[in-house]
């Protein structure tokens, strides 16, 4: 599975959405506001579910940390670059 | 569910009104641990459970350890009533150092110590559960004499709807209740007969009359109120 996906199917978990399915998904459509519709506090439990899934640390910039939550794909190369695939 | 500053007062009456309504309680007091076990029996001989956590809510380690630990070992609360509250009254140019901050860090102070152990356990876990919050009319329309209490029962309004903001979408409704002049020990040194006569209702109200819409607030009928501040006060202050 392409790290893409396994993202997709961490975000549903971890936040529980009911409703939606990993093709619901665009790999670069923002996952904040709109898009997804997502807020910060589930920044904080996607960001803790990635600690515990892949071991990533997320850094105190917030400006930095937004970059990486905005969609997918910028999750998933911020993943690859700190993990490996 | 959880009750601040249930030994007396308004709080007690809340959880002795929750408990006849069918929900467990966890009391928590301060100083009077004596009290707030006899409450306890009060609520086992109506047939549900309680139990007594001791703690000052303006202490910050205290409230983390001590409901962490709870949470932990019982479970996370339904439902949290922050009741607990202090006043220490004086105008404000004679006000001492100590009158504000302790009036400001237990009232103020306490919404976070109290909520900041609970609120993302009850995120993570789902709990689509309810948070009362106890200001005043004093935080409404100030009050000579507590420009303390004002700040704190006015901050409390302010916390309050901010949160209900950030929860809103997780189900977790926060509301605000602000009582007017209550039959209750912080109310006992008032000129009862003078400030009567400013209450449209020219009485009084009860703590039971308070604790039924703590009651109301907790139940699933009201699952879609939030952010709001209601007034209990014979029509004081509109």
């Amino acid at each position: 599975m392409t790290i893409e996906n396994e993202v997709k199917e961490l975000i549903i978990k971890a936040l529980e959405l009911e409703d939606i399915e990993p093709s619901d998904i665009e790999d670069e459509a923002p996952l904040f506001i709109e898009g997804l519709g997502l807020d910060s506090i589930d920044a904080l439990e996607l960001g803790m579910a990635l600690k515990k899934k892949y071991n990533l640390k997320m850094g105190s910039d917030k400006e930095e940390n937004k970059k990486y939550f905005y969609s997918v794909k910028t999750l998933a190369d911020y993943i690859r670059s700190n993990v490996g695939e | 569910m959880l009750v601040t500053g249930s030994s007396r007062g308004i709080g007690r009456a809340s959880a002795l009104y929750l408990a006849k309504n069918g929900y467990d309680l966890v009391l928590h007091c301060n100083k009077n641990t004596k009290m707030a076990n006899d409450l306890k029996d009060e609520i086992v001989s109506l047939g549900r459970k309680a139990r007594v956590l001791q703690f000052d809510i303006s202490n910050r380690e205290e409230c983390k350890n001590v409901l962490s630990e709870d949470i932990e070992k019982n479970g996370l609360y339904y439902g949290v009533v922050l009741n607990a509250g202090i006043a220490k009254d004086n105008v404000f140019p004679v006000m001492e150092d100590r009158e504000w901050d302790s009036v400001l860090n237990t009232n103020l102070g306490g919404f976070y110590n109290v909520l900041k152990p609970l609120v993302m356990e009850m995120i993570s876990q789902r709990m689509k559960g309810r948070i009362i919050t106890m200001s005043s009319v004093s935080g409404l329309m100030g009050n000579r004499g507590q420009v303390n209490y004002s700040a704190s029962k006015a901050g409390i309004i302010g916390a309050t709807k901010a949160l209900a903001q950030e929860l809103a979408k997780r189900g977790i409704t926060v509301n605000c209740i602000a009582p007017g002049c209550i039959e209750t020990d912080m109310t006992s040194e008032l000129p009862v007969d003078e400030v009567k006569k400013m209450i449209p209702m020219k009485r009084f109200g009860k703590p039971q009359e308070v604790a039924s819409l703590v009651n109301y607030l907790m139940s699933e009928d009201a699952a879609y109120i939030t952010g709001q501040v209601i007034s209990v006060n014979g029509g004081l202050y509109q």
